[in-house]
């Protein structure tokens, strides 16, 4: 019953005029950039984080928010109708593209549309009841804890998102390093700044974002010159009845899916659709058409794809960490409108807390509306040659990187660091594991400074407290895990190269 | 054709190098009282770890080529590039014409006419940022 009581406490913060406009504003921006190429939630949310300043704290992070998982419906759209995905929907084109070859386009965004917010309420309610639960668990973190929760958030990010331990850890270590250019904060030392004015405050977070995501994301998109055809079909929105009961118990397990694996560190919406996906095939009365275009085959996606991104806002919350590179960017503006999440932030704020819980359901509301009764109007943005949007989208990054400082000089550090990620895309690095080091970064350093001076200099804290002992238990078992594949990988990859050699 | 892997350890170590020696001007302080250079360095020593075991593992792996293609990304720069500097010495409108014009050359196909009206629309959209949401762009 407190739950319901604190969501009615969250609803009547959340339904202002104010909030409601800017909820209604950032579901929107969502769905366009989650349509368009070139502008993913990442750069967005880092594009408009300057312009959050003199927007009081509570609207700014309900539009934050609302830009987050809008783009997840908006780019389920894109995936459905014409099989591109730019973010996060690499499943949905799978039976959702299947659907629009069969002309059922119509359905599919019904079902995606309807089974995301299926899928978000269900988060909802899980968010509620155990944010608060797990921020008391937060409360026993200590300095060496957490040290030993971001490792391990950097190591599950490393795998999900490049599939490689090695060459994740290593992006997410570089994002340290960068975020250690600066000033030190405790001894006021400049650190690699090489007397370089734009460097003395470090590099700025819109900088590296736009850099590695906006800008190396055009320059790659130019490279592939493909032309897109937007698309012209018929959509027939209303479902039957019998469609839509096959649509219910689908959205449920999804919802359950990505509940779950939104909450673990390194999860996300993207792996939660695998995962749902995966389950669908087991379990599904229809397993046998999955894959041919079937509802089942976009319902479980699309609600664990929305159920992910909600509760992905938990271990943010709750223990002040986040556990992928776009909750990185959340915190950050979280922090930048002076509210430090974490444990403390439910008795601290609890307006705030709430009031972006109910939020999030009336986005749900929101974004049901914009994507399915009005999605024609939202193909037809499709119609924007990308030689028209590509300079605009550099023009945006300009203007935004400027306006933090108002400096144009910190528009080359984002032209630089275009550079950088256009080169680490060219060399199939992720840059999502860099992100997150490099806002973690001087959170990591702080918390190591602090164990070591309460452990007198000894690494032996990080094995006696038993939160951190098991986390880094789980950090062997992942390179355990890493290790074996590789060596098998490798040792199979060599028998296929001996294979032909053999008679037949 | 340099191989992807041995490219992407290179660069990695190259950069454990760089953040690393530089760590090493700055004060080291003990682990009780860690200095400024003490945390880049360990960093840095663990990057270098995992760059060296990116290297041995591209003697195992397949080779992939490498492909740059370097025009579209200088294309891009230059039009950062010199829309700052015009920005700075003469006006942002003449800037932000520079960066249209220059980018539009790495597109598919690329037209004067439908340049300029780009231009002028997102003149216009810099006059909305800074009449209606305060930002201050000296665009004359």
């Amino acid at each position: 019953m407190e739950m319901l009581q604190n969501l009615a406490f969250g609803f009547e913060h959340a339904l202002t005029i104010q909030n409601l406009a800017y909820c209604a504003l950032g579901c929107v921006v969502g769905t366009v950039i989650g349509l368009l190429p070139g502008l993913g939630p990442l750069a967005t949310i880092s594009l408009l984080l300057p312009l959050t300043y003199s927007i009081p704290t509570d609207s700014a992070l309900i539009m934050l928010a609302g830009i987050y998982y809008g783009a997840q419906y908006g780019d389920s759209v894109s995936a459905i109708t014409m099989k591109i995905p730019h973010a996060s929907s690499i499943v949905a084109c799978i039976d959702g593209y299947q659907m629009t070859l069969k002309g059922k386009t119509g359905l599919a965004l019904f079902t995606a549309g309807v089974s995301s917010f299926i899928g978000g309420t269900v988060a909802i309610v899980v968010l509620a009841s155990l944010a608060p639960t797990l921020g008391q668990v937060g409360l026993l973190f200590g300095p060496a804890d957490y040290c030993a929760l971001m490792l391990l958030g950097f190591m599950c990010v490393s795998i999900v998102t490049t599939g490689s331990l090695v060459s994740g850890l290593a992006m997410c270590l570089i994002g340290v390093l960068l975020g250690q250019i600066g000033t030190d904060v405790e001894t006021g030392v400049q650190r690699f700044t090489f007397n370089i004015h734009a460097l003395i405050d470090g590099v700025s977070l819109v900088s590296v974002a736009l850099g590695c995501f906006g800008i190396a994301e055009i320059a790659k998109n130019l490279d592939a010159r493909e032309e897109r055809t937007p698309f012209n079909g018929k959509i027939h929105l209303m479902p039957t009845w019998g469609e839509f009961k096959r649509i219910i118990p689908s959205a449920l397990r999804g919802s359950a899916v990505g509940s779950l694996l939104g909450i673990l560190p390194g999860g996300g919406p993207t792996i939660a659709q695998f995962a749902a996906y995966a389950v669908d095939k087991k379990v599904s009365k229809y397993r046998d058409e999955i894959g041919s275009g079937c509802i089942e085959g976009v319902a479980g996606q699309a609600a664990a794809d929305e159920a992910a991104a909600r509760t992905s806002f938990i271990p943010l919350m709750s223990l002040g960490i986040p556990e992928n590179a776009l909750m990185a960017l959340m915190m950050a503006a979280f922090i930048i409108k002076g509210v430090q999440p974490g444990p403390n932030m439910l008795s601290k704020h609890p307006d705030l807390f709430w009031g972006l819980v109910a939020s999030m359901w009336i986005g749900n509301c929101f974004l049901l509306i914009l994507n399915v009764p009005l999605v024609r109007f939202w193909l037809s943005v499709f119609k924007i040659p990308y030689n028209v949007l590509f300079p605009s989208i550099l023009f945006f990054c300009c203007i935004g990187t400027y306006s933090v400082n108002n400096n144009l000089d910190d528009v080359i550090v984002t032209a630089a660091f275009g550079c950088l990620g256009y080169m680490f895309m060219r060399l199939s690095m992720d840059p999502a594991p860099l992100m997150l080091g490099f806002i973690l970064g001087p959170m990591l350093e702080e918390y190591f400074r602090r164990a070591m001076i309460l452990s007198r200099g000894s690494f032996e804290v990080f094995v006696t407290r038993p939160i951190s002992a098991t986390l880094i238990a789980l950090m062997v078992l992942l390179v355990a895990g890493q290790l074996f594949f590789t060596v098998r990988g490798i040792r199979a990859g060599r028998r296929s190269d001996l294979e032909p050699a053999q008679p037949v | 054709m340099p191989n992807q892997h041995l490219a992407r350890g290179i660069l990695l170590a190259a950069i454990a190098l760089a953040f690393g020696l530089g760590a090493l001007r700055y004060n080291m302080g003990s682990l009780v009282h860690a200095g400024p250079g003490l945390f880049p360095l360990l960093l840095s020593g663990l990057l270098l770890v995992l760059a060296l075991i990116t290297i041995v593992q591209s003697r195992f792996l397949e080779a992939e080529p490498l492909d740059f293609n370097l025009k579209n990304i200088a294309l891009i720069m230059l039009a950062l590039g010199g829309f700052v500097i015009i920005s700075k010495y003469v006006a942002m409108i003449f800037g932000i014409a520079f960066l249209v014009f220059v980018a539009s050359l790495a597109g598919s196909s690329h037209s004067w006419k439908r340049s300029l009206q780009v231009t002028v629309a997102l003149i216009v959209v810099a006059f909305i940022f800074q009449k209606f949401l305060g930002l201050h762009l000296r665009l004359i």
